[in-house]
């Protein structure tokens, strides 16, 4: 591998250098060049030049701007309801019950459930007397 | 700085400004040439004005560069959203014979190794050594820091000189 000293590099880049002044265009050419493609601009589109000094210029940037951002509220919203409101055909825990659950309705299970009183019969609770015995 | 005054300074650095350009436009000269003309619409419609900051030359090697960034976007957009079919279907241009012949002269190979390095070391390299500037005023040119500037020439420095020592035993 040979390393070049400075030198040779600057040597080759004047090199470079000497070549492209050869080359290049004047600076009369390239500015005249640039005020001809000017007016020939300004003169294929004269009406659109027109149009736009005559109405007003839109800010198109800031309304795309202000249409995504509406969108993506849009979005987010619609996704957060969705998310809140309960599903058909999933009911909540809470509420569920099992369809067996009939079966640990035992017989009697109404007197279990009850703290028993003295003077009074559990047959009162099981059979409502009370009419009778008033009348 | 008057629109007169303005051309003198132009055309004194014509020649300087259009190796930058070609640097600046991946040696494409009708895009340099572009490019340049932008440049010297824009500098005298007063679009971009010099405040003295800098040397005159600096600042204007800083706005080829912008610009020469700037339509690089454009076209890479324009490519992407209207030309890529047609661009695709475009024939490779055939080299000429006259090209054959350049293609192996010593400049290209400056050239092809300057292609090869990233492109913050080629832009230093390019100031420095064709265009004469100071390590600072690149930096200023590139928009980075001395610092910054200085490594990118340290490491450019050392990977052309090495491309250039292989190419020179090939």
């Amino acid at each position: 591998m040979t390393m070049m000293d400075e030198n040779e590099l600057r040597r080759r880049f004047a090199e470079l250098r000497d070549t492209d002044r050869e080359s290049a265009p004047t600076f009369a050419q390239t500015y005249g060049r640039a005020r001809t493609d000017r007016t020939t601009r300004a003169q294929e589109s004269p009406d659109k030049h027109a149009w736009s000094a005559r109405r007003p210029r839109l800010r198109v940037r800031p309304l795309a701007i202000a249409a995504a951002a509406a969108v993506l509220i849009v979005a987010v919203w619609m996704a957060r309801e969705r998310s809140l409101s309960p599903r058909e055909g999933n009911p909540e825990i809470a509420t569920w019950r099992a369809p067996t659950d009939v079966l640990l309705d035992t017989p009697g299970s109404e007197l279990l459930g009850t703290m028993p009183a003295l003077g009074e019969s559990v047959l009162d609770k099981m059979i409502p007397t009370y009419s009778l015995r008033g009348s | 700085m008057d629109e007169v005054e303005l051309r003198c300074h132009l055309e004194r650095t014509h020649a300087d400004c259009f190796g930058w350009a070609m640097a600046c436009c991946s040696r494409d000269r009708d895009h340099a040439e572009e490019v340049l003309q932008t440049v010297y619409l824009t500098v005298l419609d007063g679009r971009a004005r010099y405040d003295g900051r800098s040397t005159f030359r600096t600042w204007l090697f800083g706005v080829i560069r912008l610009t020469a960034a700037s339509e690089r976007r454009k076209a890479w957009l324009r490519g992407l959203l209207l030309e890529r079919k047609a661009r695709d279907v475009r024939p490779e241009p055939i080299a000429s014979p006259d090209a054959e012949v350049e293609r192996d002269s010593r400049g290209n190979v400056l050239r092809r190794a300057l292609a090869d390095l990233a492109a913050r070391q080629r832009e230093v390299l390019q100031l420095v050594f064709y265009h004469d500037l100071t390590v600072e005023e690149a930096a200023n040119v590139m928009g980075v820091s001395v610092g910054s500037a200085r490594t990118h020439y340290a490491r450019g420095k050392a990977r052309l000189a090495t491309l250039l020592g292989n190419g020179k035993e090939l």
